[in-house]
């Protein structure tokens, strides 16, 4: 039985090998969890079904790993305590055959809701139609559906992120202005910044004297000797959009290297407390970014899920709009982290977004 | 060796009780977190869930079986998880490029299995390189091999090709049968899993060639001395794995719906868990077909259960990395007598 005395190397080179395999990048803003101080209180009881015994409802994950989707968990979960829901939360950790697995239970489980946040479409959309079937209403967030008929979506408007980030851009160096991408394909969000960011450039008459980028386990490092390249072969840039925050720290880390500081700026999407510090260095050429607030989210999707048990939702599709930032707006308010942005705008705590007098925002 | 014998003769009730503990405890740490979510979790005790949990956990039993394949000639699998991914990928690109028929894409992905672990074999068993490093590499190999060959993309039907075409095929509905179908009952992955396991419990315990995978695994000169070709059964139990990962990734693509690049990344770590914990199972001390089920069945219980207690995930990785430790301290520590026992009876008899 060799292998049973080497069970321990077995077992380090297989954590290991599966470390190298699939640590994976964190796609997306990464906001501390910082609870919210300020506890809205309902100002009228609770409706019909939620005046009885909790409401059971399912949240199907595909990740909560990390500090955005952490943040995104406990502001759903501190949403649904609000609203006196019992939340079941199934994380799948990025392995899609889990979160069908999962789905596939929770629907086994005949809970009164279904909220699937994030997956994949082939994935997911045939058990979607059966929980739909099976008369379970169903709330996604961040899901493309090929079939969304009884299904209620929701979503984070990376349009209206890059489009806040892009507007603040052309306003700051004007049309036909020199400019670099950095950025990636074959990601969702940045797929769909990318969109926008192309309109822009046509719109604009914006000239792209270069375009590069990549995403990998350490993003903001691989980044830099791209960016820094472009950055020598075209000194003329006036501006480079990098919408992704890892790509943006690189951006901006090739930038200062230069010493270019002075005359290149750098649109970011994202924030964090990271983020911040970057943006607030002095010096930095990081001047606006593109956020929202994955706790405010997540307590969004559950009251979109909880105005629609009660009767009360109008619509079948719910948009979380994205807050436009920028540098002067972080140096006017004094802003150094994530719980005092908060502060300074309030408008990403959405507190005005799918609420009742019944169901206040809740996120932390 | 001629001293162990001896020494279980004179055992006292202590040892006797240690015994019944290695023998009994995985049964009974299985049984009791069964009734104990049963009791507390409603959901918990329907029908639906004990085949819902059955289902989830068939592509990493069947991976779990096809370590546990071997381990029984003394060695490792690390490329399973690999394989299972690379098994998605094939799948997708026959059905969706290739635009083939369901039966098609199972034959390329299975004959893909034997051909890594005919890999792996050769690597082992003709270029003499160490099992654990040999496979370590070929999971590197097929890793990148599957992103080379689909672009480092999922495939998905309608997906859009290099060429600017729209992707001709999608996955048959005879394909996704292999998850989403059912038996009467029973779904279909919770069959392919027993069936698997009936199967190899009769090939190790049965049969002669079962006894000289064990042979080859326990003392693989004394093996060749008696006259068993030691090289063919390593190649043959290498072969085994292979086909065994593939068809957890029949599963997986199934389930999945598409060929989802990152597939089969989280089965490694699980397979080699529940073949690791088959060894100590009933004290069987060996790799075996029905202690790996039933630990993977445990796994499923743990993650079905802890999730209906409102537990992170990361709880989920605490309770496995502990059945992990018991099972190892059950291998080594408690049951080393026995070990030895069977170590020398097996060398003596063969």
């Amino acid at each position: 039985m060799a292998i049973i005395r080497r069970a321990p190397l077995v077992a380090a080179v297989a954590a290991a090998a599966l470390l190298a395999l699939t640590a994976c990048s964190q796609g997306g803003a990464s906001t501390s969890a910082a609870t919210s101080t300020s506890a809205a209180t309902a100002t009228a009881p609770l409706p019909s079904p939620f005046n009885g015994a909790p409401v059971k409802v399912a949240l199907v994950r595909q990740s909560g790993a990390g500090d955005f989707f952490e943040a995104w968990g406990a502001g759903a979960t501190a949403q649904a305590k609000a609203a006196n829901i019992d939340l079941t939360v199934t994380d799948a950790r990025n392995d899609n055959a889990k979160q069908a697995s999962d789905l596939e239970q929770a629907i086994a489980a005949k809970p009164d809701a279904i909220i699937v946040d994030h997956g994949q479409t082939d994935t997911l959309q045939p058990l979607i139609t059966e929980a739909i079937a099976a008369k379970i209403p169903v709330v996604t967030y961040d899901l493309a559906l090929t079939d969304a008929t009884g299904v209620i979506t929701t979503s984070q408007s990376d349009a209206s992120m890059a489009q806040g980030v892009l507007d603040q851009l052309v306003s700051d160096v004007g049309d036909g202005a020199k400019v670099g991408y950095v950025s990636a394909t074959g990601f969702a969000p940045l797929d769909a910044r990318a969109k926008v960011w192309n309109q822009v450039v046509a719109d604009h008459k914006l000239d792209v004297v270069f375009s590069t980028g990549e995403v990998t386990e350490s993003t903001a490092t691989d980044n830099i000797p791209l960016v820094d390249a472009a950055l020598k072969q075209n000194p003329d840039v006036q501006a480079i959009f990098a919408p992704y925050d890892e790509i943006t720290k690189g951006a901006v880390q090739a930038v200062i290297q230069n010493n270019m500081q002075s005359k290149v700026k750098v649109y970011g999407i994202d924030i964090s407390n990271a983020d911040l510090q970057v943006m607030t260095a002095a010096g930095s050429p990081w001047v606006a970014t593109s956020a929202t607030d994955p706790a405010a989210v997540g307590a969004g999707v559950v009251r979109t899920l909880a105005l629609q048990l009660a009767g009360q939702l109008n619509a079948t599709s719910e948009q979380f709009p994205a807050v436009t930032i920028t540098q002067k707006f972080l140096s006017d308010n004094s802003v150094t982290n994530v719980a005092q942005l908060r502060v300074a705008e309030p408008k990403l705590k959405l507190d005005t977004t799918l609420v009742a007098d019944w169901l206040p925002a809740v996120s932390g | 060796m001629t001293s162990a014998p001896a020494a279980t003769r004179t055992s006292s009730a202590g040892e006797k009780t240690a015994a019944f503990v290695v023998k009994w405890g995985f049964v009974a740490v299985t049984v009791a977190l069964i009734v104990f979510f049963a009791i507390t979790e409603p959901s918990f005790r329907t029908v639906d869930n004990v085949f819902g949990m059955l289902k989830f956990i068939a592509p990493t039993a069947i991976a779990g079986l096809g370590v546990m394949l071997a381990m029984t000639v003394g060695g490792i699998d690390l490329s399973v998880g690999a394989s299972a991914g690379f098994a998605v990928s094939i799948a997708a690109w026959t059905m969706v490029v290739a635009n083939q028929q369901g039966g098609v894409a199972i034959t390329v992905v299975l004959i893909c299995g034997l051909l890594i672990g005919a890999l792996n074999a050769f690597l082992i068993v003709v270029a003499r390189i160490p099992d654990l490093l040999a496979t370590l590499t070929t999971m590197f190999v097929i890793v990148g091999l599957k992103l080379i060959i689909v672009n480092g993309q999922s495939i998905s039907s309608q997906m859009t090709l290099s060429n600017g075409e729209t992707a001709p095929g999608k996955f048959t509905s005879d394909f996704l049968w292999l998850d989403h179908g059912d038996v009467g009952p029973v779904p279909v992955p919770v069959i392919i899993f027993f069936l698997i396991t009936l199967a190899l419990w009769f090939l190790l315990e049965r049969t002669r060639w079962g006894r000289a995978l064990f042979a080859v695994g326990t003392n693989s000169e004394a093996a060749r001395l008696a006259g068993i070709r030691v090289q063919w059964y390593r190649t043959a139990a290498y072969m085994g794995c292979g086909l065994l990962a593939s068809i957890a990734g029949l599963l997986l693509a199934a389930r999945i719906g598409q060929g989802d690049v990152t597939a089969g990344n989280s089965l490694l770590l699980d397979a080699v868990a529940v073949a690791l914990v088959g060894v100590s199972v009933l004290g069987i001390g060996r790799p075996n077909a029905w202690g790996t089920a039933l630990g993977a069945v445990l796994i499923a219980v743990m993650v079905t259960g802890f999730t209906m207690l409102g537990l992170p995930y990361y709880f989920q990785d605490f309770g496995k990395g502990i059945v992990l430790l018991i099972a190892l301290l059950f291998s080594f520590t408690f049951s080393r007598r026995r070990t030895v026992v069977t170590a020398g009876s097996t060398t003596s008899s063969s």
